[in-house]
């Protein structure tokens, strides 16, 4: 069931209504019915796929009861690798052996050796990425006795499947989400009415920007070998915004779905693009992901505790598996390898936390030094997301070497798709929102909050109206894939 | 939570008010459109109001409309004819096409079902579904019909507006319908004739595959032979016509031969009239098609009058004319 589908129009409204009316405010019953529904929400995606999440929510629920009882340590670390293993085990057959296998097997003939390793004909169960890292956090933090096991399973469970953050997240922590569970909801009007313009945005975003990006991004990044370098540069910068606003309105939609419910989420992005370096970009983009790793990998491998080398080592090795987090992909490493490069020099000249404050704030426009820096980031952005969506390394050399040959001094040519000049304008149009809302926690937060009610309902209807005529052909979210 | 309810009616209300006024104009205006949809939906349209009212009616898929011109055929027979080829379907939808024609308008006297290997297979996706946009909510026959195809879903069929939400070219072209800007004809009497030039989709298609094979659907072939015996019933002359396929791309069917034997079959078993032009020396002149299924205009006109020539004299023979 896909956010921006009539199915889920119909779905989000029943389960709302029963959410608020037929528990009678129980949270205990709002909570066996957030499960039920995140169930049928996650079956009707797949529901042979069921047993996986259900299997990987017990796993947790007891290891993670395990940990908290343990007498000793070497226990502990029993039941916390029992779960990480199985956890990753199943990440790693799911989503990592075909890849592992054929990158052997090219290993060996290499070498002269011929291997057939096989491949498994297995569909990615949508959403494994997510709900593990959930499970692995839970346990992770209990381990650390950062937290106490929930010996509720239902609460637990809706805690893992809770259907908004479910096939794409935001990544929870249970230091976050569980209380929220565990408490009485009440329902508040302002973040209910909140939450409903998060949703709006997010549809916005999703499918009048992204969707229509995705078309172009696609078309030429499929046929790129008939374009000239300057119409490549715009299949780089189509994706860099279908990427951004797929995935961003996809949080949009997750987290004003949870707060219709009374819960809040973690903030999964926060204008990335306007970022003045690449530190304070990964600041800004997929926070739930990138904070997770800080958390959970980097500052245990040692952080920047042990000297510039420790830094900088672990630096790599946390954006190089981020990179192969995003997918079995020799394109997707290297793009995490280049963020790591790109963040090096603020590493070793410790300017990474230079820019910490929201860019320009309680101006109207940047400084020309604030621009350059937005354009360099945003630059750098652009050409490692090349990476990303070329369908292999290969295809993503050879897209680069186009770029940069004489065509690139060229008038771009414009895949014969779409309505060009209103898609590229709404694009523009969405980019100065953006850049007004910064401040908010998502573009239109607070825009037209003083209006008087005509005006404001003629904006919502303004963006509703954008979204029947000028919506793209319906794509997959791009993060249900990994 | 009572006030949000009401703020969330008062805000929907408007929606829930004007989608069904706004729905009908816009299926109404585009129903008038003369070149969206590939010019299906004027042939649609006609059909609707009673203007088809010919005695001689061609059946078939772009084949057909491409391929045989009804002017020709007034100005040499001297009876009224449109061409009701459908771009891309097979039989089994053209055969909805002719029960619909049958409900409004007068019963034509022939129809010339233009044959292809393509007629006896069901494609599963609607294929140019922009021609049933107008239609869909309005008239219960197309909902029907077409639900048996992949494409629309249960909403786009029973809920005003949203089979129009990311066609804002089916928008635009019901507001150059309703100020009469650009509605030119696409099609004239279902009919047009193409001036392009020979294609590479043969060459393209080769490269994919060496050969294939169609697979016949069995519930077609059955429609198929139902309305042979309908247009028997109805005292309705009906030919089948294989019209001119460029010779190179012939081997490109592994059963091609028995297809065309299905209908020789059924033009034997029912004594119809079968005319195959696919080793007429039309099929070997490259000159007159743009690509292996299709002729040019230059190409149709000449196949149209001898089309006309060869029905004559076949009908005379047959005593069918005097």
């Amino acid at each position: 069931m896909l956010f921006n589908s009539i199915n889920f129009a119909i779905f989000l409204p029943i389960v709302f209504i029963l959410y608020w009316f037929a528990t009678s405010g129980n949270f205990k019953r709002q909570n066996i019915l957030l499960l039920v529904s995140s169930y049928f929400f996650y079956a009707c995606w797949d529901w042979r796929f069921m047993f996986l999440l259900i299997f990987s929510t017990l796993l947790d629920y007891f290891t993670g009861i395990k940990i908290y009882e343990a007498k000793n340590k070497k226990k502990k670390l029993f039941w916390l690798w029992l779960s990480i293993g199985i956890n990753l085990g199943f990440l790693g057959v799911f989503k990592y052996y075909n890849f592992f296998a054929a990158s052997f097997a090219d290993g060996l003939s290499l070498l002269g050796f011929k291997a057939n390793l096989g491949s498994l004909q297995v569909i990615l169960p949508v959403g494994i990425s997510f709900y593990t890292f959930h499970g692995l956090s839970y346990v992770l933090d209990l381990y650390k006795n950062r937290i106490k096991p929930e010996r509720n399973f239902v609460d637990y469970s809706v805690f893992v499947s809770f259907f908004p953050l479910l096939v794409a997240g935001p990544i929870e922590r249970a230091t976050h989400l569980l209380p929220q569970i565990l408490k009485k909801r009440e329902f508040e009007y302002p973040k209910a009415v909140d939450g409903l313009r998060q949703i709006l945005w997010g549809l916005f975003k999703k499918i009048v920007i992204a969707d229509n990006c995705a078309e172009y991004a696609n078309t030429i990044f499929n046929h790129s070998a008939d374009y000239s370098g300057s119409t490549l540069v715009l299949g780089a910068l189509f994706f860099t915004f279908q990427i951004y606003c797929d995935f961003s309105g996809y949080s949009d939609i997750a987290l004003g779905t949870a707060r219709l419910f009374g819960i809040d989420l973690l903030r999964n992005f926060a204008f990335p693009y306007f970022s003045r370096d690449i530190a304070e970009f990964w600041r800004r983009w997929h926070i739930s992901l990138s904070s997770w790793f800080k958390d959970y990998l980097y500052i245990p491998l040692g952080g920047s505790k042990g000297g510039m080398w420790m830094k900088i080592r672990n630096t790599f090795i946390i954006f190089i598996i981020s990179g192969f987090w995003h997918g079995a992909n020799w394109t997707f490493i290297i793009w995490g390898f280049l963020n790591a490069l790109y963040i090096m020099p603020s590493i070793i000249f410790n300017t990474h936390r230079n820019n910490l404050d929201i860019v320009a704030k309680g101006k109207f426009l940047p400084t020309i030094k604030e621009f350059l820096s937005i354009s360099i980031t945003f630059g750098l952005t652009v050409f490692a997301w090349i990476f990303f969506r070329a369908a292999n390394v290969t295809h993503a050399i050879s897209y680069i070497s186009m770029i940069f040959s004489s065509s690139l001094i060229s008038i771009p040519s414009f895949p014969g798709i779409g309505l060009t000049p209103p898609i590229i304008l709404l694009t523009i149009l969405f980019l100065i929102i953006e850049w007004l809302g910064r401040e908010q926690q998502y573009a239109i937060a607070h825009l037209g909050l003083k209006w008087n009610k005509p005006l404001r309902y003629a904006m919502y209807y303004s963006i509703i109206i954008a979204i029947i005529l000028f919506g793209g052909n319906k794509q997959q979210f791009i993060y249900f894939q990994f | 939570m009572r006030k949000f309810l009401l703020r969330i009616l008062v805000f929907t209300l408007p929606i829930l008010i004007v989608a069904y006024p706004i729905d009908y104009l816009i299926s109404k205006y585009l129903s008038e459109s003369n070149n969206y949809g590939i010019g299906e939906i004027k042939i649609w349209k006609d059909i609707y109001s009673g203007k088809i009212n010919s005695d001689l009616v061609i059946y078939g898929s772009s084949r057909a409309w491409l391929h045989i011109s009804p002017k020709i055929i007034e100005d040499s027979l001297q009876i009224s004819s449109y061409n009701l080829g459908m771009d891309g379907h097979n039989f089994w939808l053209q055969y909805f096409r002719h029960k619909e024609l049958l409900q409004f308008n007068k019963k034509p006297k022939y129809i010339i079902l233009s044959v292809d290997i393509f007629t006896l297979q069901k494609r599963t996706e609607l294929y140019n579904y922009q021609q049933f946009l107008p239609f869909l909510l309005w008239n219960k026959d197309i909902n029907q019909y077409t639900s048996s195809y992949t494409g629309f879903s249960t909403y786009d069929y029973n809920i005003p507006l949203i089979r129009y939400s990311h066609e804002l070219e089916a928008l635009i072209a019901a507001l150059e319908s309703f100020t009469n800007y650009h509605n030119t004809n696409l099609r004239i009497k279902g009919y047009m004739g193409t001036e392009k030039k020979w294609n590479n989709d043969l060459d393209n298609a080769k490269s994919k595959v060496d050969a294939y094979e169609i697979k016949l659907d069995s519930a077609s072939v059955n429609l198929f032979e139902q309305f042979i015996n309908e247009c028997h019933d109805e005292r309705i002359n009906l030919i089948l016509v294989y019209s001119p396929e460029f010779i190179d791309g012939q081997s490109f069917v592994k059963n091609r031969q028995e297809i065309i034997s299905k209908y020789e079959y059924f033009a034997r078993k029912y004594n119809l009239l079968f005319l195959d032009y696919s080793k007429d020396e039309l099929s070997m002149q490259k000159q007159y098609f743009y690509n292996a299924e299709h002729l040019n205009k230059n190409g149709s006109e000449i196949f149209t009058n001898k089309l006309i020539k060869d029905i004559k004299a076949q009908m005379h023979n047959k005593g069918y004319i005097q």
